[in-house]
């Protein structure tokens, strides 16, 4: 089959309607939130997050969990701003070269990780987002210290609309091409790979390879959601290698479904929801704050020991993330949908045929 | 550069052992972490990544019963290993045991939320009690033996961590729950089958481990000061040894434990206190790079 057949039939296939209705529903979304302030430092932080979240599934789904991909995260933001003030490139090409340049790095990690274990792995990769922290930390006149500096953006002026739409032109392609390399040969070698590494070697899958692919096309997209939110937030500082940052992909693909496409994208939008969001309900908190003397304000804590238990109960109870209860419901829809697809679907060929006579 | 030279002009012989002294009791407290740790693993096969959550807990506790009873800062170690071990009673039981046998990632996921869990508990209850330190009778007395000086903490320390491995060694060595314990972590199974009780076993085997951490939090809580989100580093450091160390090694934990110790104030003496953690792990990486399966630990598995 080549190529232009094969991408027909992509386009008209069920999966490819649903992004596109999905891309569509966030495009028209600004429309109704209009507030700059919820489009400035919401959506488009969920949209980043998103990448981001997918970029670690990414290497997830090969069996590695990383647990210091903020240090990509990071090394991403800072090389394309450097780039951007330093050399005076525009801010489109340092946001990729941002990205390769953490993927060049991911790959000098990866050729250490290849051939750990689990857990092995998580701590190489923690310990390596704390030894990039102190080597920026050491150079702190080039690299802003722990003020940090602020950050050139796509437009001259920070303005929330557009940037939001960039954001989520290269994202949605982005996310789109890690879908891509899920489904592909390439992402079925991972499977293999996380599933049962031997076996996968038994069948000829040269897994050093393959893992350190992965590992490469995980950091370049992780790099790039970096420098899309050092430009989101306009400025840029130490304490984005912060664990917090590491853990934050994970608990988004783990509440929204590990392994699959739209996981991390549920995740990022129910975890940046629960920061944005619920300190408004700080105030109903207040009432408990004479049981805690000492504690200035007992929202933070609270809603932080919230979402850890929320993690827990989502692991144990719910092992597929919220994804599973997407699956069944889509499970009850299904006819209905389909009705739906089909009449298109028709449509579309009719007008085909006409075309054709 | 200048800064570095100055340091290495500052380096002195006796500065030097100092720092080797200094070291080998700060690895005191990592071995007690690093062996509870490695216990876990070796028995259950489980990763805690929250295992330095308990030893902040243990810290707090130890905290708690010297000022608010008065009680020697050298009992209450005790205190804090018994609280401590119960805590992780009950999350073996209503957390980790829920997920045994699904995906390995699972035990993570879990430990990352009840990191989050211990943390902004302990904010809430201590945040009043910033960077803390357990007021100890012996504190700021120290020997000196000519140009270098240890602290009786310091000392003191060194001593309850051998008798509390001598006792853990006596432990699995010398009784049939150690038998038991040790069965189980050759095959869990056939430990079954043999008519151990698996599930007591794994209970056991976590109590200890965190009692164990309970132990070095209340030693961190009487050397350094403490604050709630002390956890996290010493986790990871704990992970660190039994890496370089080998999995399931009691040995291999304490030559791992100093090994780390002294490079860690090492790090520090000679290139300044921000690279404290950075070195720590470069070892741990270069370690890893060249042994995939960490210095003492075995191929296969």
């Amino acid at each position: 089959m080549d190529f232009k057949a094969k991408l027909v039939e992509t386009i008209r296939s069920r999966k490819f309607l649903y992004a596109s209705a999905a891309v569509a529903f966030v495009a028209i979304l600004p429309l109704f939130v209009r507030s700059e302030y919820i489009v400035g430092n919401v959506l488009t932080l969920m949209i980043i997050f998103a990448l981001y979240a997918s970029s670690w599934n990414l290497l997830a789904y090969s069996g590695q969990g990383s647990l210091g991909h903020a240090a990509f995260l990071g090394i991403g933001g800072f090389a394309s701003a450097l780039l951007a003030t330093k050399l005076g490139l525009p801010p489109i090409i340092g946001l990729f070269v941002g990205g390769l340049f953490s993927a060049g790095i991911g790959f000098l990690i990866g050729l250490a990780c290849v051939r750990l274990k689990a857990w092995f792995l998580a701590m190489v990769t923690f310990g390596f987002s704390v030894i990039v922290v102190t080597i920026i930390s050491q150079f702190d006149t080039f690299f802003g210290g722990m003020i940090g500096f602020q950050t050139p953006t796509l437009f001259p002026q920070p303005q929330a609309f557009p940037f939001y739409y960039a954001t989520l032109a290269i994202v949605a392609v982005s996310i789109g091409a890690i879908f891509w390399v899920m489904k592909s040969k390439l992402g079925l070698a991972f499977k293999a790979i996380r599933e049962n590494e031997l076996e996968a070697r038994m069948i000829g899958i040269n897994t050093g390879k393959y893992k350190l692919l992965a590992f490469v096309i995980s950091t370049f997209f992780a790099g790039l959601a970096g420098g899309l939110y050092a430009q989101s937030i306009l400025f840029i500082q130490v304490s984005i290698f912060e664990p917090y940052y590491s853990f934050l992909p994970l608990i988004m693909a783990v509440i929204g479904g590990l392994g699959t496409i739209e996981g991390p994208i549920i995740g990022s939008v129910i975890i940046v929801s629960i920061d944005s969001f619920l300190p408004l309900a700080d105030k109903f908190l207040q009432p408990l704050s004479p049981l805690f003397p000492g504690v200035s304000n007992v929202g933070p804590p609270l809603r932080l020991v919230g979402l850890g238990l929320f993690l827990i109960l989502v692991v144990i109870f719910l092992p597929k993330g919220i994804t599973s209860l997407l699956q069944k419901a889509y499970g009850y829809l299904r006819p209905y949908l389909s009705k739906v697809y089909d009449y298109f679907r028709e449509d579309t060929s009719k007008v085909k045929k006409i075309e054709g006579k | 550069m200048r800064k570095y030279v100055k340091l290495i002009e500052m380096i002195t012989p006796a500065g030097l052992a100092e720092t080797l002294l200094w070291g080998v009791a700060n690895g005191c407290i990592y071995i007690l972490l690093a062996t509870g740790l490695n216990l876990i693993f070796g028995v259950m096969k489980l990763v805690n990544f929250a295992h330095g959550q308990l030893l902040m807990v243990g810290a707090f506790v130890a905290y708690e019963v010297t000022t608010i009873a008065g009680l020697n800062p050298y009992l209450s170690i005790f205190v804090a290993m018994g609280s401590v071990a119960f805590i992780g009673i009950l999350l073996e039981k209503f957390a980790f045991r829920r997920v045994r046998g699904t995906e390995k990632l699972n035990e993570i996921f879990i430990s990352l939320g009840l990191i989050y869990v211990f943390q902004n508990v302990a904010t809430l209850f201590w945040e009043k009690n910033y960077n803390i330190r357990i007021p100890s009778p012996l504190g700021g007395l120290s020997l000196s033996l000519g140009e270098i000086s240890i602290g009786y903490d310091r000392i003191l320390a060194m001593v309850i961590v051998s008798i509390i491995l001598i006792g853990l060694v006596l432990l699995t060595k010398k009784t049939k729950f150690g038998l038991a314990m040790r069965a189980t972590s050759q095959k869990s199974d056939a430990a079954m089958l043999m008519g151990i009780n698996i599930n007591r076993v794994y209970i056991y085997t976590f109590a200890i481990g965190a009692a164990l951490a309970g132990a070095a939090g209340a030693l961190y809580g009487i050397l350094f000061p403490f604050n709630p989100a002390i956890g996290a580093l010493p986790t990871i450091k704990g992970f660190a040894i039994i890496i370089i160390g080998g999995l399931g090694s009691i040995p291999g934990a304490v030559i791992g434990g100093l090994l780390y110790g002294i490079a860690e104030n090492m790090a520090v003496y000679l290139l300044g206190g921000i690279w404290q953690d950075a070195i720590a792990f470069a070892l741990l990486i270069i370690v890893l790079v060249i042994r995939p399966t960490g210095i003492f630990g075995q191929k296969g598995e």
